[in-house]
């Protein structure tokens, strides 16, 4: 091992040992807290989603068997795939690794909006309880329609119990949480990078999730829209997914896969980025070719928005759609290519270290490249006619997320262990689980080719002798079992490691990124001073910049090295620490008892609402500095901008998203209307006021805010008022409007016009009525004085949101009233 | 992209316009809907209603977005961070409706 920097006894407590108590786990918001919570939760859903997987190949594991009924192995693949997405591998790589390291490797003390990290992880939680309510025999089953959930499967009619309830409603609860941690990291990584950490200096992790971070706010929304339309399907009786009302189940496919393919993509780039960092201390090189690297990730975020349709090449889509999804998805393969050529390079005549992380690390490699040579198979529309829905398919996409994402948090989690629990994971029992898994992994899934080419299709619960499956399956499901048992390795090597294993130095790698720069494991407030960053690969320069890399290396601000003992005692005083609150939690079990009502007792919905907004209203007075300027914090910044204002930016960014999808599925189901009303009821004279009155209000706004900003409370007062007021009036013109559609005949479940007219002015409303909330909180706190100059973001940022459901109506007024007899609009 | 740390400018709300400009946009934006909703009346324009409507609609979120948004006086990231997103949301708009529109035939004049 290379010369390590002096390490100096740090006197202050780690993270894990104060505060101490559960409830300090329970109403923490640090982010290394929050990941540890999130991390037990995830290896928790990892260990159901392997049983049920386990279980699966015994049913298969001989033909005509009937361990397990064909209603059941519905239920387990539906819940494996649902919970390794949704429960294991994102919550792994968000919740727990970025999470954990966002922080430290760019060097700051804490996420932007700690108190929305806690809230994220208490409605993720909340939501893997909701998706399996249906283990309750009472209320039914489990989800039984596969994770894409494929209408019109997933209809009432065809799915009546309560199975698909709780995996829509849960999908929405997990996609709350997953954007509101997209939104928190991204505004972290955009703005809070430490003092010289440019771009093209953040470690390659970061610039993973920077790239992740946007994919998720870009992509959830679609998949918001798409389960909106089958709640009210389920719910509300409506009928976007049915064809006897003129509707296309294809709607959901294209909803569905315009979220699925990016998060492919937001699985795949944090492994990405996590052996990118692990790869260049066990091959002693820097990564080669980082800015290619970085600019790959951009490119292929970029792509993935357009390579949905390879998911869909056998709806028809013809020769135009195909080509360009299959043109588009060759494309991604480029720089893909880079980032395999990449790590290669960074590899070749390097002087490697096989530990655990490292091996796991060249397995990634290997198996995400055979996965992914099988996935541009697949872009080939006549040869992907050929594989859809057979066991090609499994072995593809297990290849890129197994053989590729889980070994790279495999991987992470060997190398990152040390720092998060101050113990090395044992090595032996590592290199045993990678051999064990290297085989397993690759004997279980590399036959499913030769299956899928003997037509063997998915999803079947059994199957007839004779057909020359048997054998593959036999084989395959024997090591799916030894699969289990290397992942029984690494539960038992976690857990006797924890408390048995061999105390970690802060840097028993050799590393090169600021993570390594402080204890292990790290002090609640990570670092001591702010660190300076010089150049990429921060820590390693600051190790050997001026000494070479045998020489003593020099000490780096913030680190172990740096923290003397007993000197910092007045530094640590003044850092300031976020408190820790219980409000996160109170919003989680708000949210989740909304869920339960729309269940079981529509009174629950009332009350989780109302929990819900207790618990908002709570942060929002428990938070002292609320609104306010924060010179300091701005100086600070990387960008010199607010957070909070960056973060109302990028959620308005991911709100064109849900709204450019419920706009098109009106105008996409405007012609397949099957008679009756249509958009010539629509009421122009009346929208046309309300559009002026709505234009007003967002005048109003502006004087608000010029006021309050040269700290004229009385005016700015009167101005929030007026523009609350006009937003009622509007609110009232779109109430009159519903009312008198309803009177004549026209409702929510009528036709087409009807379900998607209502769905998206109704979601639009419902945006006015949160803004008029909001601003009449703004403008009796600014008439109480609470509001002034110095607190003028709050009014900003009410008002952005304001502005913004401005001009979407400017847009529904003109795409859904004044162009309405526009055919094909 | 800049990093701000040193001499940071602190975006101050001092760069917003006054009550001036503001009425100024409002008046404008008046104006610009009173003509959409008299396109929309006059029979003679329907052959051009669909682009006049669009390029009216396109100016008057241009205007909020610019003016009582602040993306004009504010930083460029903004812009960015709301610009990108707002292409992407037209690019799934345009995709969809092309590809439905295939669906139901409408483009089956493209296909040789």
């Amino acid at each position: 091992m290379a010369a390590q920097p002096r390490t100096l006894r740090f006197e202050y407590p780690n993270y894990l040992q104060e505060p101490r108590g559960i409830w300090s786990w329970i109403t923490t918001v640090d982010h290394k807290r929050i990941a540890i919570l999130y991390g037990v939760s995830a290896l928790f859903m990892m260990a159901v989603g392997g049983i049920e997987a386990m279980l699966m190949r015994a049913q298969l594991m001989v033909p005509n068997n009937h361990l397990i009924s064909a209603g059941i192995y519905n239920e387990l693949f539906t819940m494996h795939g649902t919970t390794m997405v949704f429960l294991v591998l994102m919550p792994l790589e968000l919740g727990f690794f970025a999470n954990f390291f966002i922080p430290l490797q760019i060097g700051a003390r804490d996420v932007a909006f700690p108190r929305l990290n806690a809230l994220s992880y208490w409605v993720f939680l909340g939501g893997a309880i909701f998706l399996h309510l249906g283990l309750l025999q009472s209320l039914g089953g489990m989800p039984d329609a596969g994770w894409f959930g494929y209408a019109n499967l997933t209809e009432r009619m065809y799915s009546p119990g309560i199975n698909i309830d709780t995996w829509v409603i849960g999908l929405m609860i997990l996609g709350v949480s997953t954007l509101l941690s997209g939104l928190n990291f991204f505004v972290t990584i955009v703005n809070m990078r430490a003092p010289g950490m440019t771009f093209m200096r953040i470690p390659l992790f970061m610039w993973a999730m920077l790239v992740t971070t946007i994919l998720i706010l870009l992509a959830f929304p679609a998949l918001t829209v798409g389960l909106v339309f089958l709640f009210a399907d389920r719910f509300l009786d409506t009928h976007f997914y049915q064809v006897s009302a003129g509707a296309t189940p294809i709607l959901w496919q294209h909803l569905f896969w315009i979220f699925g393919h990016p998060e492919v993509y937001i699985m795949a780039l944090p492994a990405f980025g996590m052996i990118s960092e692990v790869i260049t201390p066990f091959s002693r090189k820097p990564l080669f070719g980082y800015p290619m690297m970085a600019y790959s990730l951009v490119l292929i975020a970029f792509l993935s928005y357009g390579v949905w349709g390879h998911h869909m090449f056998a709806t028809g889509m013809g020769p135009i759609g195909d080509s360009t999804f299959a043109i588009t998805t060759m494309l991604i393969a480029i720089p893909t290519g880079i980032k395999i050529f990449s790590w290669i390079a960074t590899v070749w005549g390097g002087r490697l270290r096989f530990t655990t992380a490292m091996l796991f690390t060249l397995g990634f490699i290997v198996e995400f490249t055979a996965g992914g040579l099988s996935g541009v198979m697949h872009a080939s529309p006549p040869v992907d006619l050929q594989q859809t829905d057979t066991y090609i398919v499994v072995a593809h996409f297990h290849y890129v997320l197994f053989g590729g994402v889980m070994m790279g948090i495999l991987a992470g989690f060997y190398y990152w262990w040390p720092k998060i629990t101050g113990r090395l994971l044992n090595e032996t029992i590592g290199k045993w689980q990678f051999w064990i898994t290297a085989w397993s992994f690759n004997a279980t899934f590399f036959p499913m080719h030769f299956l899928g080419t003997l037509g063997m299709p998915r999803r079947i619960y059994t199957y007839a002798p004779n057909m020359g499956w048997d054998f593959w399956n036999y084989f395959e499901s024997i090591n799916a079992f030894i699969l289990g048992f290397a992942f029984l390795l690494f539960f038992i090597n976690i857990i006797w490691s924890t408390l048995r294993g061999e105390h970690a130095s802060a840097d028993p790698w050799d590393g090169r990124t600021l993570e390594w720069s402080v204890p292990s494991p790290p002090p609640a407030f990570n670092f001591a001073t702010v660190p300076m960053v010089t150049a990429r690969d921060a820590f390693w320069v600051r190790k050997y910049g001026g000494l070479g890399a045998h020489g003593v290396a020099p000490a780096i601000a913030g680190g172990a090295a740096t923290v003397p003992v007993g000197a910092p005692a007045e530094m640590h005083e003044h850092i300031h620490m976020p408190a820790p609150s219980l409000y996160p939690l109170i919003f989680g079990l708000g949210v989740f008892t909304m869920g339960v009502g729309c269940l079981l007792w529509i009174r629950l919905i009332v009350i989780g609402g109302a929990v819900t907004l207790m618990s908002i209203l709570g942060m929002i007075f428990e938070y002292p500095t609320f609104g306010k300027f924060n010179p300091e914090m701005i100086a600070e910044s990387a960008l010199g901008l607010d957070n909070r204002k960056l973060g109302i930016w990028a959620f308005l960014g991911s709100e064109c998203v849900f709204f450019a999808s419920l706009i098109s599925t009106y105008m996409v189901y405007k012609d397949r209307n099957l008679g009756g009303f249509d958009a010539m009821i629509l009421n122009i004279p009346l929208t046309s006021f309300s559009t002026f009155i709505l234009l007003t209000s967002s005048l109003l706004m502006v004087l608000a805010l010029a006021a309050v900003q040269r700290d004229d409370r009385k005016w700015g007062a009167i101005w929030l008022f007026g523009t609350a007021f006009f937003g009622m009036i509007f609110l009232g013109g779109q109430a009159f409007e519903f009312t008198d559609f309803v009177l004549q005949g026209l409702k929510i479940q009528t036709n087409l016009f009807g379900q998607t007219f209502y769905t998206l002015v109704g979601f639009h409303g419902i945006h006015v009525l949160i803004g008029v909330c909001w601003l009449l909180v703004l403008a009796f706190a600014t008439a109480a004085g609470k509001i002034g100059k110095d607190r003028s973001l709050a009014v900003e940022i009410g008002g952005l949101y304001w502005h913004f459901v401005d001009i979407v109506w400017v847009v529904i007024f003109t795409l859904i009233y004044l162009m309405r007899t526009v055919k094909h609009a | 992209m800049e990093h701000g740390h040193a001499g940071a400018h602190e975006v101050s709300h001092d760069e917003h316009p006054g009550p001036g400009v503001y009425l100024l946009i409002a008046a404008i934006l008046t104006v610009l809907t009173a003509a959409e909703i008299t396109v929309f009346y006059v029979p003679a324009l329907r052959p051009v209603l669909v682009p006049i409507l669009l390029v009216l609609a396109a100016v008057k979120f241009a205007f909020v977005g610019m003016f009582y948004m602040h993306l004009y006086y504010d930083s460029k990231v903004f812009t960015i961070f709301f610009g990108g997103p707002l292409l992407l949301a037209l690019l799934i708009v345009l995709g969809l409706l092309l590809l439905f529109a295939h669906l139901e035939g409408v483009l089956s004049f493209m296909v040789p």
